[in-house]
């Protein structure tokens, strides 16, 4: 047998050898096994409770008759721009606060260590009970801020939750009041995956401070920085205690969401499908996010 | 700020001397702005902190459970309202403790749960690199396609077919369905930082997949198991919707759902609610104090050199 | 693993069917006679205990066994939503708001509960009656979907002690219905004088939130002669000139104090609650608000609850009684319950006449006994208490309607739009006049009652 034909002989054997090794990645054997094995886990909650849900609130979604009710409801554009400009704010102050935050929370000593501690109480607390209280507190003419502001100024606070964009920025206040502790942990774990050389070695060409940030710190947590954005998008497009409890929607419906507008659709109206089409007309913002999200973390390792 | 002291040096009127003196003054001087630029946001971070949380405690300490006033301290103040929390002395507070323990054990298991599968699935992806691995994590962005809280009705729906309807476990399966693909992003992104050198050089000394999970994965990615654990601790503590769905009767509820009790009429005993907010919100402060010390910065890339 | 031979899983199986026939009967058995109950929270806790004692009543009378639960109002509905959606039922459920109860009796996701109320009908008031019988849009005609238990009425609150602190006298209040209304703004005025600087005459809930609003607006509607804005049969009238000139009057009286500055500027955005907070806190002198829950949360504390007038309506304007809205609250058996038969015994046991002014009894008297002849005849609702006593003259004596939503599901969506709040928001805050604000207001009423096409029988 010449070795061209063996060559020939073999080379289907060998493809299915590679096509299976291709598949595993490079994994012999065991180490194959156990990767599956850990995969298990999370295949098995996605098939049990992701799958079917779901696909079920698609379905509710899915009629056309319910977007042109959704479209022609008279509140619905106002909700789209107040979702838009909530979602904008929110989202930025939010990540960008915590980004500097988690800086300031990386320096050394107790205080900062105990104020810490005092920082993520606002996430601690339960939603339902801080929202009311920061209803409450903002009351023209009684709450604990305008008080304060006439007992100790002398200043006669606004009405915040009278006008439209008064009340709307109550929400994106009371939103990122109580996500903001959150946020800033995760990035403050993100920034203490910076090893220590990479700054030793950073001060040693004179980079500190401000310099060291730009050039240092935030390419490293910059795509951890888009992807906490991206993931902020989408948990507030589902956000519906700030608004609810905080505004109520008012005043005058003209600070509904779309989270709450679907809320008032799904259950004052009894209608779940109409409240679940309204979730949906934000697909069209959601989708391109999630596409975003998808590629980013299929990217390979940090380039230092 | 600095004490005079008669400086007895003789003075250096070398050229190199002078630049170098400016910039100890001048860092002293930068040192000296940052403390005070940090100790007003810090104060800053007090007040914004605080203010609702103030209101907060103002309004448990009121006698009267009035919310509205013209003062910025309680009227009346007393502090009965966390003593009749503690001693489940009002009626909807009448299983609080019990409704604890059911919080702390979904809470745990919850965070157990999403920890555990969150960072086997990021190990198996990421750090064995197993092919296509990717599509298990696209897959599970697809649970946040629509929100939560419209995902709640076909929730109920495949509960009461899986027979755990009024059983703590529907909340615990929904709950980790929600926060792990969360866990699974953060886990993948702070991986990243932590080089493969280290996985692949283990392997040649010949660990197994397990050894390198538990010896040198975990420990490297403490501060984010902290901060991912913390996220869903507190989400299935504070989590409101699905517990109060999927839980129907006074001894399966939690306290979230207790609370929501108090909404239950125009007017209720605000001070209780507010009281039973600040006794809720101690436990997960603590259990977060007590991890906290495990995120340590500056992780020292041992073991690879070269 | 054991080994499966086909012995062995033959014997298995037959086993597993030997004793599936003999459990059947005893499981059917206990199908049969258990139901499953949801029922609302009440608000003092003698609620929920008259209610275990209903539930133990019957289960002794009949031995069947009901597994309720009690679940908080304000949560109520999307729970009841989830498991009508889902499919997934009890087998009984009590409402806990407006529209529910037309809503799903449009969409016939309910069960005809008329066998357990004609026989009981002359004893009802006519107003609870009408509130449960609701149109389906499948059979094309109406029909008790739900069994009347509870009737609310709507109030007027008043702090003695703040009307007295300014001088004035409780029993000086004219009775027709603008007099008794501005009564209060000179007591607003003489307060402010005094140095309480944030006090105002009336906490009307005008805002687009919660389901207070429309009520506020239907009494008002009603006190000017507009109460045939919808009528019995599901019409809605806005081409009605009375009903239009009694819109606009409403909206005029409810918005006018509030540019003067008799309401408090905050109200734009109160939630259901509001009002009640700052009536407690003695922040507003009068308040017109559903049930006794004001009151009841005091009782306790006798010298406030001793200090709060509770009193119905005022007469018209022209001297004539002007009925007053009561929502109504019942239970009902949604389609797809496991055991209707055990659900329609636990309700006619309900209804009982003793049975159910034991259970309101029970629980405070929070909410009135809808059955007039038994009310008047036990000194507990007409008697022991002046509360009560207003309460029970306003829903029992005087006249009542339901709310609009009883009689066509539209209104339901007229109210969770808020289409009236909207109207009174326009005159305070965007200029509008009355009429013009009543006009866009109809206009959107109209359109969104052309979804809702009720077939006359």
């Amino acid at each position: 047998m010449t070795t061209l034909s063996a060559i020939e002989l073999g080379r289907p054997a060998v493809r299915r050898q590679s096509l299976w090794r291709y598949w595993r990645g490079g994994l012999r054997g065991s180490e194959f096994t156990w990767a599956l094995a850990f995969l298990v886990p999370y295949i098995g909650v996605f098939l049990a409770f992701v799958v079917y849900p779901v696909c079920y609130g698609l379905w509710m979604g899915s009629e056309p008759k319910l977007y042109t009710d959704v479209f022609s409801d008279p509140i619905y554009q106002q909700t789209v721009v107040n979702t838009l400009v909530f979602v904008a704010f929110g989202v930025n102050l939010k990540l960008f606060l915590a980004l500097m935050l988690s800086g300031f929370f990386m320096r050394p000593g107790w205080w900062t260590k105990g104020l810490l501690l005092l920082f993520v109480l606002p996430w601690a607390v339960p939603a339902l009970p801080s929202f009311i209280s920061i209803h409450w507190m903002l009351n023209g003419e009684w709450g604990f801020l305008n008080n304060a502001l006439y007992i100790l100024f002398g200043v006669e606070g606004p009405s915040w939750l009278n006008s439209r964009w008064l009340a709307l920025g109550s929400a994106v206040y009371s939103h990122v009041w109580k996500w903001l502790p959150f946020w800033t942990v995760i990035l403050l774990a993100g920034r203490m995956s910076i090893p220590q050389d990479i700054y030793d070695a950073a001060k040693v060409d004179g980079a500190t401070g401000l310099r060291r940030f730009a050039h240092v710190t935030f390419p490293l947590l910059a795509n951890l920085y888009l992807v906490l954005t991206l993931l902020a998008t989408i948990f507030l497009l589902g956000d519906f205690n700030s608004v609810y409890f905080v505004t109520g929607g008012g005043p005058a419906n003209s600070t509904h969401l779309l989270a709450t507008l679907g809320v008032r659709d799904a259950f004052d109206l009894a209608n779940p499908r109409l409240g679940v089409a309204v979730v949906m007309s934000a697909l069209p913002l959601l989708i391109p996010l999630v596409i975003i999200l998808m590629r980013r973390l299929k990217q390979s390792e940090v380039q230092l | 700020m600095s004490t005079i002291t008669a400086d007895t040096r003789p003075v250096r009127t070398s050229a190199a001397a002078r630049p170098a003196e400016r910039m100890r003054r001048a860092a002293r001087r930068w040192r000296y702005l940052t403390n005070a630029g940090a100790a007003v946001l810090s104060a800053v971070l007090v007040v914004w902190t605080l203010v609702p949380i103030y209101n907060i405690i103002m309004v448990s300490l009121e006698a009267e459970g009035d919310v509205f006033s013209e003062h910025i301290w309680p009227a009346k103040a007393s502090a009965d309202s966390f003593w009749i929390v503690l001693s489940q002395g009002y009626w909807y507070l009448e299983n609080f403790w019990h409704q604890f323990g059911n919080s702390v054990y979904i809470a745990s298991m919850v965070t157990l749960l999403v920890l555990t599968i969150g960072s086997l699935t990021t190990f198996s992806v990421m750090r064995m690199r197993i092919r296509n691995g990717w599509l298990i994590t696209n897959a599970a962005l697809l649970t946040y396609v629509i929100p939560a809280s419209f995902l709640a009705i076909p929730f109920y729906l495949i509960m009461q077919h899986y027979g755990l309807h009024n059983n703590p476990w529907s909340v615990i399966a929904a709950l980790v369905t929600f926060a792990t693909p969360y866990a699974i992003f953060i886990f993948q992104e702070y991986g990243r930082s932590i080089p493969i050198e280290l996985d692949e050089s283990a392997r040649i000394d010949g660990a197994s997949p397990v050894q390198i999970y538990f010896r040198i994965y975990l420990p490297l990615m403490a501060p984010a198991l902290v901060a991912v654990g913390t996220y869903a601790l507190l989400l299935a503590w504070n989590e409101y919707l699905y517990q109060f769905l999927l839980l129907s009767n006074k001894r399966s509820m939690t306290v979230p759902v207790a609370l929501a009790q108090f909404l239950n009429s125009d007017v209720a005993p605000w001070n209780y609610m507010m009281a039973t907010a600040i006794i809720y919100a101690l436990p997960p402060i603590a259990t977060y104090y007590a991890f906290r010390g495990r995120m340590s910065a500056g992780l020292t890339v041992g073991g690879v050199k070269g | 693993m054991a080994i499966h031979t086909r012995r062995t899983v033959l014997r298995r199986s037959l086993g597993l069917a030997a004793a599936g026939a003999l459990a059947r009967p005893h499981v059917a058995n206990a199908a049969a006679t258990t139901a499953e109950v949801w029922w609302t929270q009440g608000f003092a806790q003698e609620e929920d205990v008259a209610f275990k004692k209903l539930v133990a009543d019957y289960e002794k009378a009949s031995g069947n066994k009901i597994e309720d639960s009690i679940i908080p109002f304000a949560p109520l509905r999307q729970k009841e939503v989830s498991a009508i959606t889902s499919g997934v039922v009890p087998d009984v459920m009590e409402y806990g708001d407006f529209s529910f109860l037309p809503l799903n009796a449009w969409a016939d996701k309910l069960v005809d509960v008329s066998d357990i109320v004609e026989p009981q009908k002359s004893q009802y008031i006519d107003t609870a009656l009408r509130a449960t019988h609701c149109y389906n849009n499948i059979t094309k005609k109406r029909d008790f979907y739900a069994v009347p238990m509870k009737a609310a009425g709507i109030p007027f609150h008043i702090w003695n002690s703040l009307v007295e602190k300014a001088g004035f006298k409780v029993s000086d209040i004219p009775n027709t219905w603008d007099a008794f209304l501005d009564f209060f703004m000179p007591v607003q005025d003489k307060l402010r004088a005094q140095g309480t600087r944030n006090v105002y005459a009336y906490g009307y809930q005008l805002t687009a939130n919660g389901v207070d609003p429309a009520i506020t607006f239907q009494g008002f509607l009603m006190a000017y002669g507009g109460k045939n804005l919808v009528t019995p049969d599901g019409k809605l009238h806005t081409d009605d000139p009375q009903v239009k000139d009694a819109a606009v009057k409403a909206i005029a009286k409810l918005t006018t104090p509030f540019k003067k500055g008799y309401v408090p500027p905050g109200v734009v955005n109160w939630n259901d609650a509001d009002d009640n907070n700052a009536f407690h806190a003695k922040l507003i002198v009068m308040d017109f608000d559903g049930s006794l829950s004001t009151e009841v949360a005091l009782y306790k504390k006798k010298e406030e609850y001793n200090d709060i007038v509770t009193r119905g309506m005022p007469l018209g304007n022209d001297g004539k009684e002007v009925p007053s809205p009561m929502p109504i609250f019942g239970a009902l058996i949604p389609k797809g319950a496991q055991n209707v038969t055990v659900a329609k015994e636990f309700l006619k046991y309900a209804i009982e006449p003793n049975v159910l002014n034991e259970y309101l009894k029970g629980g405070l008297g929070r909410w009135a006994l809808p059955l007039p002849e038994v009310a008047k005849n036990d000194p507990f609702w007409f008697k022991q208490d002046p509360h009560r006593t207003a309460y029970s003259e306003e829903t029992l004596v005087h006249p009542t309607e339901p709310l609009y939503e009883a009689y066509n599901p539209a209104m339901a969506d007229v109210s969770a739009e808020h289409v009236f709040s909207i109207a009174m928001l326009d005159v305070m805050n965007n200029g509008m006049t009355p009429e013009q604000a009543i006009d866009k207001a109809f206009k959107r009423a109209e359109t969104i009652f052309a979804k809702y096409p009720i077939q006359q029988a």
